[in-house]
């Protein structure tokens, strides 16, 4: 399986919906190529349709018009549920379900022993004597790492992470950057990560794509993006955010 | 007791007269309702007295499978009143009721345990039919409630790579449980608390108390399982509808 690198393209992705009676495209004619091994920073102004686009890749919406090409073939040849076991997708908000941190990590992979559960834990930079404890005292940065630990148990091979720090303090901030380069790395794994933080973006090297009002604005090496951005919509981002 | 005539029921007006000077007397504003209600209570009684009388007489099949028709869609009715919230919920209580109070009265009329004869049935149907009508508010409501407000918990686990069957299950049980609580409540203070309306009937038209309570068992067997099959169904028909056929998180929405 790990014979042929994981290879994700989307084309001409869009959705739109229906708010009171109004159409809006929320994804608007979205089309790029991701190569595992690389990291991809999505930012953009809140409302931009970062998550949504994240929600049309795990097939969690229907896309009005475009593809998702995973490995190779189309995503709908896959059962929903399968394609969501290769691409796993961690929410802006973790839901905890309700029992031990353990049963949590084993939620969507049963049969994984207590020393797997016990690695996945130090992985996200949780403590592993935690695991028998119940989710319901956890802070918010610790269900985040919860749910990413949850995530990898079910070895994706592509993972996309809605804001996964924006509930970190700085040090575990940086922890997550860490096991996120370095499971992009060493798995090769194609790694989407949506933030509000183009230092993040600038942090996490790779590759970074502006999404303004649906749009994909511009995309290329994150230094080149958040920096020495070429469009307008880019340039106005770059001021807002980096002043 | 002997026959009951109008004049008993003229004589009974006392109470209602006693309760109207009370609340009057009290002030509880309720003075309006309370003669709409005893109009109302008499008015359907009779109506329902004197039609059952003609049915009974006539005592055909079909009559009783109209009147069980009738009855199931009233119910389907008042059900989807009380679940606002879901369109389309007519349909669903129907279905739902109606496999509920068929299935278990086949069942009984299968044993031989009763006659197929109007006088027998149509009590009989009134009680399962107003059973499951209950039930299937509950569910409806419930499930309704819970996977509304529960989005991100169902949409974790699909996301997850579970099928909206494991997605809802959670919800699923506690709208069932919801669904049954009236009939499992009904069981355990059964004969303690009340003496059930069959039983109080059977013993006040002169049936020995033995006689009446291994009735009211039956019944409440049946209830049982008219309700346990009404929720079953309301669940695996509405489930469903909140999901599309790619395990996505879809909820009915009105209009
Ligand atoms: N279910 C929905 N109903 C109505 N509007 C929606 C829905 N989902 C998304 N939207 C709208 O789609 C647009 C894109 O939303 P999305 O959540 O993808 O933005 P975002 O870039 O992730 O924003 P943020 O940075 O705030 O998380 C927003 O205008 C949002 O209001
Ligand atoms: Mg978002």
């Amino acid at each position: 399986m790990n014979e042929s690198r994981t290879t994700l393209d989307v084309t001409h992705l869009s959705r739109t919906i229906q708010t009171n009676g109004k159409q809006k495209t929320i994804v608007n004619d979205v089309s790029f190529s991701f190569t595992c091994g690389t990291i991809y920073s999505i930012v953009g102004p809140s409302g931009a349709g970062k998550s949504s686009l994240l929600r049309l890749i795990n097939r969690l919406d229907e896309p009005n018009t475009g593809d998702v090409i995973f490995n190779g073939a189309d995503y709908r040849t896959y059962s929903p549920n399968e394609l969501r076991r290769h691409i796993g997708y961690l929410f802006q908000t973790p839901y905890m379900f309700p029992g031990t941190i353990a049963e949590n990590v084993r939620y969507a992979a049963e049969d994984i022993d207590d020393n797997r559960v016990a690695e996945l834990l130090e992985q996200v930079g949780l403590s592993s004597d935690m695991a028998d404890s119940e989710v319901d005292n956890l802070s918010g940065g610790e269900k985040q790492r919860v749910a990413l630990a949850r995530l990898l148990a079910t070895k994706p091979s592509v993972i996309l992470l809605d804001e996964p720090t924006s509930s970190l303090d700085p040090t575990a901030t940086k922890g997550i950057e860490k096991l996120v380069r370095r499971i992009a790395e060493d798995r090769c794994l194609i790694v989407i990560m949506v933030t509000h933080d183009p230092q993040q973006a600038l942090r996490l090297e790779g590759e970074t794509l502006l999404l303004v009002k649906g749009r994909l604005i511009e995309h290329g090496s994150s230094e080149r993006v958040i920096n020495d951005p070429q469009s307008d919509e880019g340039r106005r981002y770059k001021d807002r955010e980096l002043t | 007791m002997n026959e009951i005539t109008f004049v008993d029921v003229a004589i009974s007006l006392a109470l209602v007269v006693l309760a109207f000077g009370v609340s009057r007397f009290w002030k509880v504003p309720v003075q309006k309702e309370m003669s709409l209600g005893v109009l109302r209570a008499f008015v359907q009684l009779v109506a329902v007295g004197y039609a059952l009388d003609r049915i009974f007489a006539i005592d055909q099949i079909w009559l009783i499978a109209l009147v069980m028709l009738v009855m199931l869609a009233v119910g389907a009715r008042e059900a989807s009143v009380r679940t606002k919230k879901l369109p389309g919920a007519f349909w669903l209580a129907f279905s739902a009721m109606t496999t509920g109070t068929v299935v278990t009265l086949a069942i009984m009329l299968a044993t031989g345990l009763f006659e197929l004869k109007a006088m027998v049935i149509i009590p009989l149907i009134g009680m399962l039919v107003s059973n499951s009508m209950n039930a299937a508010t509950l569910t409806i409501n419930r499930l309704f409630d819970n996977l509304t407000e529960n989005r991100l918990a169902v949409e974790t686990s699909l996301a997850l790579g579970k099928n909206w069957r494991q997605a809802s299950q959670r919800f699923r049980i506690q709208a069932a449980t919801a669904g049954m609580v009236s009939i499992f409540n009904f069981m355990k203070t059964v004969g303690i608390v009340a003496l059930p309306g069959a039983m109080t009937g059977m013993i006040l038209a002169g049936k020995p108390p033995l006689e009446a309570a291994l009735f009211q068992l039956i019944i409440g067997y049946m209830l049982l399982s008219a309700v346990t099959l009404t929720v079953v169904m309301t669940l695996e028909l509405m489930v469903r509808r909140f999901f599309t056929p790619f395990d996505q998180f879809s909820p009915p929405t009105r209009g």
